[in-house]
């Protein structure tokens, strides 16, 4: 999952790192890693969910903002 | 003073910034457009949509602005120039990049924002089947969205400004949007165009208004 050469360091505040390694490990995870990136990905799916954007375009048409 | 070396250039480039009142639909856009009017920014709008039981005291808009996503004219935008002019939060994604922009974004409780569609959409007998939590959901994720543009666009400055507080306290977030704008507007008036009676769809444990 995490190739060589195809990560990116990013930077967590301590404490939270500390959370996050605690949950990581009760929850099975292999690594901090891959709980972080699991989390992640769960939630760019909002983000990148055309879906949420066909809702909001459906109500802001009925309210008469777009046409 | 990087700040202003910063605005210099930029107004150099792009020429005065537009002034856009921005925020999800009912977050209190059409009031800060009031407040701007009253505080002497000339106003974009062509008086098409007029007053209605939802706004009563008007809703400050430009029709071609909501043709944005579909009229890839938008040359039109460079004519609020040194105006203000109401475009959605949703919108803001299709402002061109030949301007600079000063842009005013309410913010309002997503719950009182939902109520206060909902009611719109009955007077307007217009069907609605979104489930307010997922509706909710997907503007949370809009606006995270919209931030996360703002950080990305250089010739973007961005305030946010919090419609409970713009009611409760006016005088407050009047002299901080007229700084956001270079302090050459009449606090006073844009206080004075502040009508708390039109807070209405409001979450419990909020003042309600007293009567007139």
């Amino acid at each position: 999952m995490f190739g060589f050469g195809k990560t990116v360091p990013v930077k967590l505040d301590k404490d939270l790192h500390e959370r996050v390694r605690k949950i990581a490990d009760v929850a099975g995870y292999a690594t901090v890693e891959e709980f972080v990136a699991h989390v992640l990905e769960k939630e760019m799916i909002h983000f990148e969910d055309a879906k949420n954007d066909e809702d909001i375009r459906k109500k802001l048409k009925g309210l008469g903002y777009i046409s | 003073m990087l700040q202003s070396m910063k605005d210099l250039l930029s107004r150099r480039r792009y020429g005065a910034p537009v002034v856009i009142v921005s925020g999800l639909p009912r977050s209190g856009t059409s009031m800060m457009m009031k407040m701007l009017d009253a505080g002497g920014v000339p106003i974009m709008t062509d008086h098409v949509r007029q007053a209605d039981v939802d706004n009563p005291k008007g809703y400050y808009e430009f029709e071609r602005v909501k043709d944005m996503e579909k009229d890839p004219d938008k040359s039109w935008v460079r004519d609020g120039r040194g105006k203000a002019v109401k475009v959605i939060s949703w919108l803001l994604k299709q402002l061109p990049d030949d301007s600079a922009y000063d842009i005013v974004f309410m913010r309002r409780d997503i719950d009182e924002v939902l109520a206060s569609q909902n009611k719109m959409l009955k007077h307007r007998d217009e069907a609605d089947a979104t489930d307010d939590a997922a509706m909710a959901e997907a503007y949370r994720h809009h606006l995270a969205e919209v931030r996360i543009l703002a950080r990305k666009k250089p010739n973007w400055r961005m305030i946010e400004v919090r419609y409970d507080q713009a009611v409760q306290d006016p005088a407050a977030v009047a002299k901080s949007v007229n700084a956001f704008l270079g302090g050459r507007l009449d606090e006073r008036k844009m206080v004075e165009a502040v009508d708390e009676k039109l807070y209405r769809n409001r979450k419990d444990g909020l003042t309600a208004p007293k009567p007139a």
